[in-house]
């Protein structure tokens, strides 16, 4: 097991074999190339992409069938040959979630993160068609008491 | 917004080093070529969007910020 001190999570020990390579980083963050996926009963759904290369740096996803089951995928001929993968049936599908303090809770559904669990390759596949929003709409928000 | 019509073969140009031809039309879909400064980034608005995206939704999170998170998802 490897080790990394976060910002989230404080120490966190990682399989080295579970690291999920980014060939191309994340639009906006195309140096970073390392992350590990956690997973924490306590927010099911919720997952977090932490980033090995920043270790201040994490992205909270959620499985892409949380938000809407019949999402149907498609990934430019540019990022399925960067995930190196034609077997997109077996490959998994987050949306990064975006929870700024005054903006409403969105998922980024225009670019999902296609992980590819064999070879452990990953891209944020950004979408030619406007069939989906970068800022989908996510259940309520509590009201006020 | 400034607006041309151009036919397949013809280019405009954007400031000195900027060229863009049309390559191509369909139906669905204009084929651009594009000549441009290396130090000129040219993107997909799409991508250029979803890096905004994730710059805003890059955490750490406060516990208050994975609680409103988690709302989006409990079953009412």
């Amino acid at each position: 097991m490897a080790e990394i001190l976060t910002r989230q999570f404080g120490p966190l020990e990682y399989d080295p074999a579970a690291v999920i390579e980014f060939p191309a980083g994340l639009p906006g963050f195309e140096a970073q190339r390392k992350f590990v996926l956690i997973e924490r009963p306590s927010v099911a759904p919720i997952l977090f992409l932490e980033s090995l290369d920043s270790p201040e740096l994490c992205f909270p996803a959620v499985p892409i069938s949380a938000i809407d089951p019949q999402y149907e995928l498609a990934m430019t001929p540019e990022d399925a040959r960067l995930l190196g993968s034609d077997r997109l049936e077996n490959v998994v599908c987050l949306a990064i979630l975006t929870a700024a303090p005054e903006g409403p809770l969105t998922a980024n559904l225009l670019a999902p993160v296609v992980i590819d669990p064999q070879s452990r390759r990953a891209v944020q596949a950004v979408r030619m068609d406007k069939r989906y929003s970068h800022r989908h709409s996510v259940g309520q928000e509590p009201a006020c008491s | 917004m400034l607006v041309i019509r151009r036919r397949a073969g013809e280019a405009v140009l954007i400031g000195d080093g900027i060229e863009i031809e049309i390559l191509e039309c369909t139906h669905s879909q204009v084929k651009l070529g594009i000549r441009a400064p290396k130090q000129v980034t040219v993107l997909r608005k799409e991508i250029h969007l979803t890096g905004e995206q994730n710059r805003l939704a890059a955490g750490p999170l406060s516990a208050e910020g994975i609680e409103r998170l988690l709302g989006g998802f409990r079953k009412v």
